[in-house]
């Protein structure tokens, strides 16, 4: 299984180092306005097409640019109950915090669990290679991070349910 | 060795040299236009140039008059005359557009200079003495989107123009207050102004970021969202010749020979491609990172061991590129001759440098590498 994740980082590697090469772009829709193209979404020759990723039918990334931001939406592997819900959590108390994460989004697009925005305010501020190589990063550190916590509720469930029959 | 001049950390969106290149006009990605006078070996800022009240997007200067035009998001453009006390004065032009403008260039003869603007229209804009003010004709068919770069013909009639609605054009920009009635070009013949000369899809459909005229005027080169580089010669009966590279996009380009062009972009690096007439070939990568890699390997090992023995972690430093820029390059000018023969480029990126990088070079070591 763990055969298909550096191919899979690397397609998403690639496709982001594309999709990130934004330019300052003043909204053609609004005088003196400048807003992320592909959240506004008025004018379609501005729009880069989707590109979707998938590991399999659970885990998928989706790449949507245009010509001043970027939007990756990543679905994450949730194969039981528990999962589904330290995901939904862990998901929510980031999106929260996403001031501090900058780049995040604060809603997920539908159908994914976590998206980020970026934009090229970001890119001018920040190294284009660093900003792919956290993203990566994220995807890597998420599933690893789900198995932990799922392991710690396991056994704090497990150790809690001995300590209370222990009584009896 | 390319000469590094930082600006600061802002970047550099646009910058124009004066006729000796004494001095320099750029904008750190503000309202204000920086000028800076070059004195004692360093660039000495000698005026401000604060009149917008958005981000200035073009600058241009010309070189036998002596004014810089500049434009903005908040729709206007202004004529920078220089005073005799040393300060430059603006002159509002009346653009008439609602949508922020994206570029300007003076004309060969500089008597009108063009505008591109985010309301899918051309402005050309002259001077009309009686009223002493700048006046505009719009050139808006057929154009579909924002307008992202311009470049004038050396015959002062003819505007080539790349939009983001996929297309490079030919526009003519004939104005009978101001110009002669020019000759027939390769072009066309019949030459009222807002007559579409020429368009040309930019192949599978990639915005056009960067156009230029060859010094003859006979050929139009442009690079696009698509890695591609598309050249047309229409001594050539219009031939349009792409290459497309595996590079990320470039986003400005210029010719420095009648056959060769210099572009940059999303790369961080500026490279020269060359023009046959059948292909678009890579001659030179002027940035010569090969030279830098086999330096970087002696030293990465006593980083290694340093980093692990200061802090016990294993530290990658890939963080400061291997390229001259450290970030996109926004805009790359001749610096030293012409279009027909340029020995040297600047180069400005979002990493708020200015680079000058020196064309000769490559004649001596030829191509070196493809």
């Amino acid at each position: 299984m763990s055969t298909t994740l550096q191919p899979y980082l690397k397609a998403v590697r690639q496709t982001l180092t594309a999709a990130i090469c934004l330019e300052n772009f003043s909204s053609q829709v609004v005088e003196r306005h400048n807003k992320p193209e592909v959240e506004v979404r008025t004018s379609k020759e501005l729009l880069l097409t989707p590109v979707t990723i998938s590991r399999n039918e659970k885990e998928k990334v989706l790449i949507e640019g245009s010509i001043n931001s970027l939007r990756i939406s990543i679905a994450i592997k949730q194969a039981d109950e528990i999962e589904k819900i330290l995901c939904h959590k862990f998901m929510r108390f980031m999106m929260m915090r996403a001031e501090n994460f900058i780049v995040l989004r604060r809603k997920p697009v539908e159908g994914y669990d976590i998206s980020f925005l970026i934009t090229n305010f970001h890119t001018e501020q920040m190294y284009k290679h660093k900003v792919v190589d956290f993203i990566i990063h994220f995807m890597e550190e998420i599933d690893k991070e789900m198995s932990e916590m799922k392991l710690a509720v396991n056994s704090r469930a497990r150790i809690s349910a001995e300590e209370f029959l222990k009584r009896f | 060795m390319p000469d590094t001049f930082s600006f600061g950390i802002d970047p550099l969106t646009c910058h124009a040299w004066n006729h000796d290149h004494s001095q320099l006009a750029l904008s750190p990605n503000n309202h204000e236009v920086h000028v800076y006078k070059w004195s004692d070996g360093k660039w000495k800022l000698s005026d401000v140039l604060a009149e917008h009240v958005q981000r200035v997007t073009g600058i241009d200067w010309a070189p036998k008059s002596n004014r810089i035009v500049t434009c903005g998001v908040d729709r206007n453009a202004y004529v920078w005359t220089l005073q005799p006390d040393g300060k430059w004065k603006p002159a509002l032009v009346i653009l008439r557009i609602n949508r922020a403008a994206t570029c300007v260039k003076w004309s060969p003869l500089e008597t009108k200079f063009a505008v591109g603007s985010g309301a899918r229209l051309i402005s050309v804009c002259y001077f009309e003495q009686e009223n002493d003010w700048w006046v505009s004709k719009h050139i808006k068919k057929p154009i579909r989107s924002t307008v992202t770069c311009i470049d004038w013909h050396p015959n002062n009639i003819l505007l080539a123009c790349g939009s983001s609605d996929f297309k490079a054009r030919v526009f003519s920009a004939y104005i009978k207050e101001v110009d002669e009635k020019p000759n027939a070009t390769s072009w066309g013949s019949k030459m009222p102004f807002g007559n579409l000369m020429a368009e040309f899809s930019n192949g599978s459909g990639g915005w056009v970021h960067g156009i230029s005229f060859s010094a003859s005027g006979e050929k139009v080169a442009w690079v696009g969202h698509d890695s591609s580089i598309s050249v047309v010669n229409a001594a050539d009966g219009s031939k349009l010749t792409t290459l497309k590279t595996d590079s990320l996009p470039f986003v400005t380009l210029t010719w420095i020979k009648e056959n060769n062009i210099v572009v940059a972009g999303y790369d961080c690096s500026p490279a020269v491609f060359s023009y046959d007439g059948e292909n678009v070939v890579l001659i030179a990568r002027l940035d010569d990172s090969e030279t830098k890699q086999q330096q970087g390997s002696k030293f990465s090992a006593m980083k290694h061991f340093r980093s692990l023995d200061n802090r016990a972690t294993v530290e990658s430093n890939d963080t400061t590129l291997e390229t001259v820029h450290q970030n996109t390059v926004t805009q790359v000018t001749i610096y030293a001759g012409t279009k027909a023969n340029c020995t040297k480029c600047s180069t400005s990126g979002i990493d708020g440098q200015l680079v000058i990088w020196d064309l000769r070079s490559l004649e001596n070591s030829g191509s070196n590498s493809a």
